[in-house]
């Protein structure tokens, strides 16, 4: 049925369906009276790293939730794995959830459980697996991130990029089939960001993942992005790869890639200026 | 003259902003009524969503004994305290109330009855209320401020579930077993006062809460504190829940839960010990 839909909307080229793990069609999201969302359609495709790039403020993370359907939009649709999530209920939302994992911004792990319970909690609570096995997931998620034996710790003792790969081990536990990363490198030291973007392109080939990542780190956009789309005004102004969009995607991208020191506009910048 | 003349009639500008004040008030009434439709309305469905799950597989049971030990059993010294004291200051009032008719003998019944009918259940779901239902809305609000009860739903776990199902089947187990302990440490009180103050011995104390005291005054005193336990839990739950933004909103949410509960509490005892005396 979605299928046959898909194709009368999108006539030309359309990719086979079953490339695209995540589709957006014409979602609108306000909040307050005011529009976040105006008509975003984006496609993920299975596999890659897109990153959703844009100011602060501009509803990238909004647009993230709708994936795993945190968030519900008040017009359009949104589809993962071939199926529309709009409209479902918390449980009808759950098989979908749990193929869906989400790295938090400030990572979210429980502060009353230590490292080893909170990347247990997801397996404790969606397998039968026998403790043992469960304690081989930990240790093998924990060395994934590069923070082997660290098992006994409580949250409040870690640091700010300590916590987020915790976290990443917790979002990781159950192998998920997409990898949504809201925020990941905000509030982190230059090295600390470079290690989390390295290891969201290790873990996207190692797990065959796809991941979403959200930022306004242009940095790390350049590592983490086989495509980037640029959220502006309720709509994504751009999609392709860095590459084309730092040779000239979009005016106010330019714009955004210079505030940021980002060199570019080689191609339409360079012409505008001259 | 002149000036009558050029007195004009008021125009439909003039009319129109004398008629705003009333509009605004009647808006910002409609506003709050609306908000307070809306609040109740979101604590009824939580109250749905907690008993559909209570009775419906995952069980947290290891967090229900937690919270029961959490919420019920730390609370046992302030609801013990209260109740103490306020037996004994019922023993001294009673005395010097019935002293000037020669009552003293009726001490014992006195205190019970208004400790075991009415002040046991209610001080203790006003002191429950007070540091139950604060630190759930405290607890949860963090956790929502955190994003960590978005982050049980992105799990697929129902943070109803997880987290309000065990704190109210916490609060409603442990309400009437503390509200139990302080109406027999409030009657030990008052024994205190009356051996100590007003030369009492105990048997006199004892026969007269013997001779008075029913099962049934016993019974209506712990039924009503399972209601109160329920509406401790869920508005402090529903006030957590409901937490957006920063730190200062869980301290909002905290009062909040505070004032809302107590006066519940309140409310709901006038009605409950109609409903009780009609049965």
């Amino acid at each position: 049925m979605s299928t046959t839909a898909a194709e009368t909307r999108t006539p030309a080229p359309a990719p086979a369906p079953s490339e695209n793990v995540v589709e957006f069609r014409e979602v609108w999201k306000g909040y307050g009276g005011r529009d976040i969302l105006a008509g975003v359609n984006l496609k993920i495709r299975k596999g890659e790293v897109m990153c959703v790039l844009g100011p602060s403020g501009t509803g990238k993370s909004v647009t993230l939730r709708h994936i795993n359907g945190l968030t519900m939009p008040d017009q359009g649709d949104v589809i993962v794995f071939g199926e529309s999530v709009v409209g479902l209920t918390e449980e009808q939302l759950a098989p979908t959830r749990r193929r869906v994992a989400m790295l938090f911004q400030g990572g979210a792990l429980f502060d009353s459980m230590n490292v080893e319970q909170n990347i247990a909690f997801p397996v404790v609570e969606h397998t039968d697996y026998p403790p043992d096995k469960i304690a081989a997931i930990v240790a093998e998620k924990l060395t994934m991130v590069g923070l082997p034996g660290i098992q006994r710790k409580m949250p409040a003792e870690l640091s700010g990029g300590m916590r987020k790969r915790v976290a990443l081990a917790r979002s990781i536990a159950l192998e998920p089939d997409i990898i949504l990363y809201d925020e990941p490198t905000t509030g982190l030291d230059p090295l600390s960001s470079e290690k989390i973007a390295q290891l969201i392109v290790d873990l996207n080939v190692r797990l065959r993942t796809t991941s979403v990542v959200v930022t306004h780190d242009i940095v790390a956009a350049r590592t983490v992005a086989d495509r980037l789309a640029f959220l502006h005004q309720g709509r994504f102004q751009f999609i392709g790869t860095f590459d084309e969009a730092a040779r000239g995607g979009h005016p106010v991208l330019m714009e955004y890639f210079r505030s940021m020191g980002f060199p570019c506009g080689t191609g339409v910048f360079q012409a505008i200026k001259s | 003259m002149p000036r009558s003349m050029t007195q004009p009639q008021p125009s439909a500008t003039a009319i129109f902003y004398k008629n705003l004040r009333w509009l605004r008030f009647v808006d910002r009434f409609g506003r709050k009524g609306q908000q307070s439709i809306e609040y109740l309305g979101g604590l009824a469905a939580l109250v749905v969503d907690t008993f559909q799950a209570t009775f419906t597989r995952p069980f947290y049971s290891q967090e229900v004994l937690r919270q029961m030990d959490e919420l019920g059993v730390k609370s046992l010294s302030i609801t013990g305290i209260t109740a103490l004291f306020t037996g004994m200051v019922l023993a001294l009032q009673s005395a010097y109330s019935l002293e000037a008719f020669g009552g003293k003998q009726f001490i014992g019944r006195v205190v019970s009855l208004s400790l075991v009918r009415e002040l046991g259940p209610v001080l203790t779901a006003l002191m429950v209320g007070g540091r139950v239902g604060s630190g759930i809305t405290a607890e949860i609000g963090s956790m929502a401020v955190t994003e960590q009860v978005d982050a049980l739903r992105a799990m697929a776990i129902s943070p109803t579930r997880r987290l309000v199902v065990p704190r109210v089947l916490a609060t409603v187990v442990m309400m009437p077993v503390l509200t139990a302990i302080a109406d027999l440490l409030g009657i030990l009180g008052g024994l205190a006062i009356a051996i100590l103050e007003l030369q009492m011995t105990v048997a006199d104390y004892i026969t007269s809460i013997w001779q008075q005291l029913s099962i049934s005054d016993i019974g209506s005193g712990l039924a009503k504190t399972v209601f109160f336990g329920l509406e401790i839990a869920a508005i402090g739950s529903y006030n957590g829940l409901q937490v957006e933004g920063g730190a200062a909103s869980v301290g909002r949410a905290t009062t909040r839960t505070v004032v809302i509960a107590s006066i519940c509490v309140l409310i709901s005892d006038f009605f409950l010990t109609k409903l009780f005396l009609a049965l």
